[in-house]
C-alpha cells in the first residue's frame, strides 16, 4: 500500500516536473532576476563593473521621455477603458433583443478582438491615412497616426473599436445571468426602459463593470503592439506614440542599457499593480458587500 | 387574406406599433454598426486587388483588377516562408502544450502527492507575473544560453503556459472517476491511463486550447519581436513581416492590404469553424478572473 502511495506520489511529480521548470524558470526566477538587474549597469555583455544601487531608477524618474511615455499610456487608458466599456455594453445590450441574424452580428462585432493586432493596425494605416477612406468620408486631411496631436486618441479609437466584441462578450454573459423576475417588477412598477436600464440593470452589472475594468485597464496600461506599428518602432512623431513598454523596449534594444529597462519595467510593474488594488479596494469591494 | 389585415387593423394595440417602430429602429443600429466592423476588411480585400496607382482612389471596384499584389507578396516579399515559420512556431508550441498541459493537469488534479496544492499555487502564481517586467530576464538569459535569433528560445518559453494547464487541470476534475479505477482493475499504469483513458475524454478541452493557443502563437508580435524579429528576415513571422511591409514599403498599399489578410485569413477560418469555442474561452476566462 505504501510502496502504491510512492510511486503515485513519483508518477505526480514526474508529470509536473516539465511545465513546473519552464514556470520557475521563465515566470518565477525572472521576477526576482528582474529587479536584481534594476540595481546594476547591465549591457549586452552583462553585468558591468562598479556596484548596485538605485541609479537606474532615478535615471528613469527624471527621464522626460519616462513621463511623456507614462503622460500617453495615462492618457490613452483614461481614453480607451470607458469607450469601450460604454461600446461594449451598447453592443451587448442590442444583441442580447430578440433580432434575427443575432449569431452573425456577434461574431461581427467580435472578430477584431481575435484578429492580430499587427494585421488590424496595419489597415488602421492604411484607412487613417492623409488621402485614406475615413478622411475622405468626414472630409479632412489629417495624417492622423502621424500628427503628434491625433496619434494617440487614434489610437484609442482603433482599439476601443478593435475591443468592443470582447467588452460586449462579458456584458453578454453578465446580461443573460440577471433573473429575469427583476424585471417583471419593474414592468409592473410600469418603469420606462431608460430608467429601467439605469436602475436596475447597469447596477447589476457591477461585476462585470470591474472585471472589464481591472482587465482592459490592465491591458491598456500595458499597451505597445499599436504604437510601434504606426510610429515604426520610433514612438514618434515627437514621443506622442511612446508608451511605457516602448521605453522598455527602446531602452534594452536601442541604448543596450538593460539595467535602466530593468528599472523601467519594475516601475510600470508597480503601477499596475497599485492600479489594481485601488480598483479593488474601491468597486471591487462594493461588489463583495 | 387583405381583409383579414385590414380588419385587425383597428385592434393593434398602440404598444405593438411603437414597438414595430422600436424594431426597425433597432435594425437600423445594428446595421449601422455592422457596417462599421466589416467596411474596413472589405475595404481592405478590396485593394488588395488594385494597382498601386489605383489604390489611392476611394473606389471599392479595383479598376483594373489585378493579382499583381497576391503575386508579389508570395515571390518579392517572401511571405510564404513567414507563413511556413508561423505555422511551424503555432504548430510546435499548440502540440508542446498539450501534452505538458495535459499531463501538468492531469496530476494536478487526480494524483497524490505531497506539496501539490503549494505547487498547484505556484502555477497559479505565473499567471500574474506580467512579461513587460520578465521581459529584460528572460532575454538576457535566452542570450548566454544563445537561444535568441533563432526558434529555440520562444519555443522553449512557451512550451506550456499555466492558463493551458490550469484549463486542463478543471476539465479533468469534471471526468468521473470511474473511467480511471477501470483501467487501473485492467492493470493500466498512470501513463497508459493519462494517454489512453485521459486525453481522449478531454477531446472538447484539447479542442478549445489548440484554437486558442494557435491564435494566440499566430499573432503574437511582441516576443517573436524580441526573440528573432530584429536580424534575419528568414525567421520572420507573418505577423514580423508585415510589420516590415508598413515600415519599408508605405506606399504599396495593395501588398499591405494582402499582408494583412494573410495574417488575419487563417484565424478568421478558425473563428467561423469554432466559434463557440473561442465564446466559451472568453467568457471562462471571465469566470475564472
Amino acid at each position: 500500500m505504501l510502496g502504491a502511495r510512492i510511486r503515485e506520489a513519483a508518477w505526480g511529480y514526474g508529470f509536473v516536473s516539465v511545465p513546473l521548470a519552464v514556470f520557475g524558470l521563465f515566470f518565477l526566477y525572472p521576477f526576482g532576476y528582474a529587479f536584481y538587474i534594476s540595481f546594476f549597469h547591465w549591457g549586452i555583455l552583462g553585468k558591468q563593473a562598479g556596484g548596485g544601487g538605485m541609479f537606474n531608477y532615478a535615471k528613469v524618474i527624471h527621464d522626460p521621455i519616462f513621463h511623456t511615455a507614462l503622460k500617453n499610456v495615462l492618457e490613452y487608458t483614461v481614453g480607451v477603458v470607458p469607450l469601450t466599456m460604454a461600446l461594449g455594453l451598447a453592443l451587448a445590450l442590442v444583441i442580447n433583443q430578440k433580432i434575427r441574424g443575432r449569431e452573425f452580428f456577434r461574431s461581427a462585432f467580435y472578430f477584431p478582438s481575435i484578429a492580430s493586432s499587427v494585421a488590424i493596425t496595419t489597415i488602421a494605416l492604411y484607412i487613417f491615412n492623409a488621402n485614406g477612406l475615413l478622411n475622405h468620408i468626414i472630409g479632412s486631411r489629417t495624417p492622423w497616426f502621424q500628427n503628434a496631436s491625433t496619434a494617440t486618441w487614434a489610437i484609442v479609437g482603433l482599439n476601443s473599436w478593435t475591443s468592443a466584441g470582447t467588452a460586449m462578450l462579458f456584458y453578454l454573459a453578465a446580461l443573460q445571468s440577471i433573473p429575469t423576475d427583476v424585471y417583471e417588477a419593474a414592468a409592473v412598477d410600469n418603469t420606462g426602459a431608460w430608467r429601467t436600464f439605469w436602475r436596475i440593470t447597469f447596477p447589476l452589472l457591477r461585476p462585470a463593470h470591474f472585471f472589464i475594468l481591472v482587465v482592459f485597464g490592465i491591458g491598456a496600461l500595458k499597451i505597445f503592439d499599436q504604437q510601434f506599428i504606426v510610429s515604426a518602432g520610433q514612438g514618434g512623431p515627437n514621443y506622442s506614440t511612446y508608451t511605457a513598454v516602448l521605453y522598455i523596449y527602446r531602452e534594452a534594444f536601442t541604448q543596450f542599457d538593460f539595467g535602466v529597462a530593468a528599472a523601467a519595467g519594475v516601475i510600470l510593474f508597480l503601477v499596475i499593480f497599485a492600479f489594481t488594488v485601488v480598483q479593488w479596494l474601491t468597486i471591487g469591494r462594493q461588489e463583495a458587500a | 387574406m387583405t381583409f383579414q389585415t385590414v380588419a385587425a387593423e383597428p385592434f393593434v394595440p398602440r404598444r405593438a406599433r411603437s414597438d414595430v417602430a422600436r424594431r426597425v429602429f433597432l435594425y437600423a443600429v445594428i446595421l449601422a454598426v455592422a457596417a462599421v466592423f466589416l467596411i474596413p476588411f472589405v475595404w481592405t480585400l478590396a485593394t488588395s486587388f488594385k494597382t498601386i496607382p489605383d489604390s489611392a482612389n476611394i473606389t471599392l471596384i479595383p479598376h483594373p483588377w489585378t493579382t499583381s499584389a497576391w503575386r508579389t507578396i508570395w515571390t518579392q516579399y517572401d511571405f510564404k516562408t513567414y507563413i511556413e515559420n508561423s505555422v511551424f512556431l503555432a504548430v510546435v508550441i499548440t502540440v508542446c502544450n498539450i501534452f505538458l498541459a495535459g499531463l501538468g493537469g492531469y496530476a494536478f488534479a487526480r494524483l497524490r502527492f505531497p506539496g501539490r496544492n503549494l505547487l498547484f499555487f505556484l502555477v497559479l502564481g505565473t499567471l500574474m507575473m506580467p512579461d513587460q517586467l520578465r521581459l529584460i530576464p528572460v532575454f538576457v538569459m535566452l542570450t548566454n544560453w544563445h537561444l535568441i535569433g533563432n526558434f529555440s528560445g520562444y519555443i522553449l518559453i512557451n512550451l506550456v503556459t499555466a492558463t493551458n494547464l490550469f484549463f486542463m487541470r478543471q476539465y479533468f476534475l469534471t471526468i468521473p472517476k470511474d473511467f480511471e479505477e477501470a483501467a487501473k482493475l485492467d492493470g493500466a499504469g498512470y501513463l497508459k491511463t493519462f494517454w489512453r483513458v485521459m486525453l481522449p475524454l478531454a477531446l472538447p478541452a484539447i479542442s478549445a486550447l489548440v484554437i486558442l493557443q494557435f491564435q494566440g502563437t499566430w499573432n503574437d508580435f511582441f516576443w517573436p519581436l524580441i526573440l528573432f524579429g530584429q536580424g534575419n528576415a528568414a525567421h520572420y513571422t507573418v505577423q514580423l513581416g508585415l510589420a516590415e511591409l508598413d515600415f519599408q514599403y508605405t506606399v504599396l498599399w495593395p501588398q499591405i492590404c494582402v499582408g494583412s489578410i494573410v495574417a488575419i485569413l487563417p484565424i478568421l477560418a478558425i473563428f467561423l469553424a469554432f466559434q463557440r469555442y473561442f465564446v466559451s474561452g472568453v467568457v471562462s476566462a471571465g469566470v475564472k478572473g
